[in-house]
């Protein structure tokens, strides 16, 4: 019985296959794949944008978007191909360049200040990196290095901050068992703004950390094989972004049911944390640009903490072509 | 009979009851942690509303438990037999099984999510969360079988298979159903870790991990309560198919025939030396074998030689053994005093279930949610009711480590003869006298297995505490080393924890032979 009942649904499967397989053929788009660096939130918007409304498919990119997780590390994602290109915290893939002899390039970069920063709570602030002296800090385990870099850029001895591990929840923080956590400063503040409290904030961008993030980061054998592939992506991702920016409170509830659906997370969040990156994003020679000037601070934050970068892991050609 | 029976139930049911109104005004109250233990109905509102979310979730952890469940059990049923059959083929391989559950699921989530794609790496969290119980409850189940029914059956002139099929198989059914039974929740919980770092658009796992930047209580205990509801759901249906098979397979007299010593005669040292070496060996063939096999890149999957070359050959090898070393002298010491906490726990609860079935009956519940909550959700109100030092380690390692043994106990308990009770009942011996004298000696088997079960677990569960709450020791090396893509270091820690594991479990095999040995019982595998 079973047999006839397996026979029955793999001739239909099979029709099925051949039915979404063929048309798809047809169109001869080049299949690229990108490994986000967490799960859908506003931080992506561009991208879904640019998926949406087919930016991608009229660059003649097939593009498959997988969502990121805090398991995933972009980089090893490229390193087993299986993405072409990631998005990724560039202090981990400098590092990773210059210790581990990783053969990565870095072809842009989507936030030009990296959004990463000290949230405290408004009644008992913390506002430079000197007062965090004799506090509690949460910071995700994966995140030390970004905080080390901090401390050691502010003359603050590692021992004189308490670090402990931050599981993504503000609760400890809105009820005063830390002084402070380590998040992305275009998101907590509006969860801790729902529970009461005022959040204060900086960015580790203007105490020296001066570093991209979510880089756009491609390994040296993609970049030669698929260089034209990779500058349709930024083009088409550009766009994305620049519709997106233009009012950032339009799309993200259009993606109530799709992007943003059973994420957890409401919409409301998602027009905060949209609206707070833009001024993070924007840049004057176009989204995703990387200067020299701000190549060679991201160089300099980084040596100060012992990660030797050069400019030759940056390869800025790419843009110029979009 | 049927009126003790109801009254016990009317009686659980009140305590029950009783049990969720306390939950509810402290909840309500915000008594605990300034709110962060919501009410219940706090909870059940919050499910309501978020009701259009909960069918893709609730749908995509299922598909992975089950299948992680069914693969799993496949397999462990499998090699069960297997080792029964040719038990060198057990010593052989039990380095690897130790491993397997040894294997810290929080530093092997990355590494499938790298080398397997989809839902493939939560179906292998899941199936890898139950092959050991299983595969350990139906050795359990074909080894404590009455040789007497095997005798009769090789009387008439049967061979082991039949003996395998007519006496011990069906000697095993109740054991293997109490391995189900812990096993189903294991899945679920693999299932959902794999989802809440996979990266993947749907799972409880996902969800959970967006939801937390909520900072809002009621939706992470939702999330637990769902969860905890597949696992529940799951472990009773094997507790109520247990309950209808146990009293047709269990002996109704004492079996009086000592024991053999292991399978007949002793083997030559030579071949035990070969057997030992061979199952110290195997783990490290199949890491080995595994990483070539799915051809991941050498810089992000470490073979052995690469972990050794890691620890000792490389310049950065001194500065590598020093965080290591200093790790491990954070984690071992609260380790031990985890272990013997959460035995302590599961032994004193199997202690009540017999003396006390209603308390028993109205803890179970809570106990289940302990084994389903997914301790992320639950490590701020740990963290703010008991801190971040050495109080919040214990308990989450309790947590982590008793359930499987409690279980293991009460049916150790459980499995002693009717007439053995008769005795000291004739006698008028008290509930305490007749637990003291009878019930705990005859259990000795089943205590060193739960505690052989424990040790792997209270390692894990210390990781944990380190990974989520105190940030020291082996379980933020691990998660520290992700951002430095510091590989060889997440490998390294892997691999020295399950060593330590399988060093802890032989240690106790070892107290274990030759006290049972001693006693004249059998060992339970």
């Amino acid at each position: 019985m079973t047999l006839t009942l397996n026979r029955r649904t793999f001739l239909q499967a099979t029709a099925a296959t051949a039915a979404i397989g063929l048309p798809r053929r047809a169109f001869a788009a080049t299949p690229l794949t990108m490994q986000a660096a967490w799960i859908n939130d506003a931080e992506f918007a561009g991208y879904f944008l640019a998926m949406d409304k087919g930016y991608y498919a009229e660059e003649g990119l097939d593009l498959t978007y997988l969502s990121g997780g805090p398991d995933v590390i972009p980089e090893s994602t490229i390193i087993a191909r299986r993405a072409d290109l990631a998005l990724t915290t560039p202090d981990t893939t400098i590092r990773a360049i210059s210790e581990q002899g990783a053969k990565f390039k870095i072809i842009g970069a989507q936030y030009q200040k990296n959004p990463i920063g000290i949230v405290s709570l408004k009644k008992n602030p913390i506002n430079t990196p000197s007062d965090l002296v004799g506090k509690t800090v949460a910071v995700p385990p994966v995140n030390t290095v970004t905080v080390e870099a901090l401390l050691s850029l502010n003359g603050i001895d590692r021992s004189a901050v308490n670090i402990v591990p931050y599981a993504y929840d503000p609760t400890p923080l809105v009820s005063g068992e830390i002084d402070a956590s380590l998040d992305f400063t275009t998101n907590v503040p509006y969860t801790i703004s729902r529970l009461g409290e005022e959040a204060q904030s900086f960015l580790l961008y203007d105490h020296g950390v001066t570093l991209f993030n979510d880089t756009v980061v491609v390994t040296e054998e993609t970049l030669a094989s698929k260089r034209a592939e990779l500058v349709a992506w930024l083009r088409a991702s550009r766009r994305g972004w620049d519709e997106n920016l233009a009012d950032p409170s339009v799309y993200p509830p259009q993606w109530e049911e799709t992007w943003f659906k059973g994420t957890g997370r409401t919409i409301d969040n998602e027009v905060f944390f949209n609206t707070a990156q833009k001024d993070l994003i924007v840049a004057p020679d176009g989204i995703f640009s990387m200067s020299e000037d701000a190549i060679a601070k991201s160089l300099e934050a980084l040596r100060a903490v012992g990660i030797n970068g050069t400019r030759e892991m940056f390869d800025t050609t790419l843009l110029e072509e979009i | 009979m049927t009126g003790r029976t109801g009254f016990l139930r009317s009686r659980t049911l009140l305590n029950l009851a009783i049990l969720l109104l306390v939950w509810e005004i402290v909840g309500r109250m915000d008594w605990i942690a300034g709110g962060a233990l919501p009410g219940l109905s706090e909870i059940l509102v919050r499910l309501w509303i978020d009701r259009a979310d909960y069918p893709g979730h609730v749908g995509a952890t299922v598909y992975a438990s089950v299948m992680g469940f069914l693969i799993g059990n496949v397999v462990a049923v499998g090699a069960g037999i297997l080792f029964v059959l040719f038990p060198t083929l057990l010593r052989l391989t039990r380095g690897f099984n130790i491993a397997v559950f040894a294997l810290p699921p929080i530093a092997i989530a990355p590494i499938l999510v790298l080398t397997l794609s989809g839902m493939a790496p939560r179906v292998t969290l899941a199936a890898l969360g139950v092959y050991f119980v299983t595969m350990s409850a139906t050795v359990v189940g074909l080894s404590q079988f009455d040789t007497r029914a095997a005798d009769v059956v090789r009387a008439y002139g049967g061979k082991d298979w039949l003996v395998m099929k007519l006496v011990r198989l069906r000697g095993a059914v109740p054991d293997i159903l109490s391995g189900l039974r812990i096993a189903a929740p294991n899945a679920v919980l693999g299932a959902i870790l794999a989802e809440f770092g996979g990266g993947g658009r749907w799972g409880l796992g996902t969800y959970l991990l967006g939801s937390l930047g909520r900072g809002e209580p009621a939706r992470l205990w939702g999330i637990g309560l769902v969860a905890t509801l597949i696992a529940g759901l799951s472990y009773l249906v094997f507790a109520v198919i247990s309950a209808r098979t146990l009293g047709s397979t269990r002996s109704v007299t004492l079996n009086t025939a000592i024991p053999g010593v292991g399978d007949g005669t002793a083997k030559p040292l030579p071949l035990r030396m070969a057997i030992f070496a061979g199952a110290a060996l195997l783990p490290f063939v199949l890491w080995w074998a595994f990483i070539k096999l799915t051809g991941v890149p050498d810089l992000i999957a470490k073979t052995p030689f690469g972990v050794v070359d890691y620890l000792f050959l490389s310049d950065t090898s001194p500065a590598a053994r020093e965080k290591l070393l200093a790790a491990l002298a954070q984690t071992l010491p609260i380790t031990a005093v985890g272990m013997i906490a959460g035995l302590s726990f599961a032994f004193l609860l199997a202690i009540s279930a017999r003396m006390f079935p209603g308390f028993i009956k109205t803890f179970m519940p809570v106990a289940l949610v302990t084994q389903t909550m997914p301790l992320v959700a639950l490590t701020p109100l740990l963290v703010l009711i008991l801190g971040r030092g050495t109080s919040v380690t214990l308990w989450i390692t309790i947590s982590v480590t008793f359930f499987p043994a409690f279980v293991l106990l009460v049916q150790g308990i459980q499995r002693v003869p009717q007439s053995v009770l008769d005795l000291p009942r004739a006698y008028g011996a008290s509930a305490w006298q007749e637990l003291r004298m009878v019930s705990i000696p005859a259990a000795l088997p089943y205590l060193f297995a739960a505690t052989r079960l424990t040790v792997p677990r209270a390692l894990l569960g210390v990781m944990i505490a380190e990974w989520l709450a105190t940030g020291t020791g082996l379980g933020n090396l691990l998660n520290q080393s992700r951002g430095y893509l510091d590989y060889g270091m997440i490998w390294t820690v892997a691999a020295v924890s399950v060593c330590l594991s399988v060093a802890f479990y032989y240690a106790i095999l070892f107290v274990e032979r030759r006290t049972l040995t001693h006693l004249g019982m059998q060992t339970v595998e």
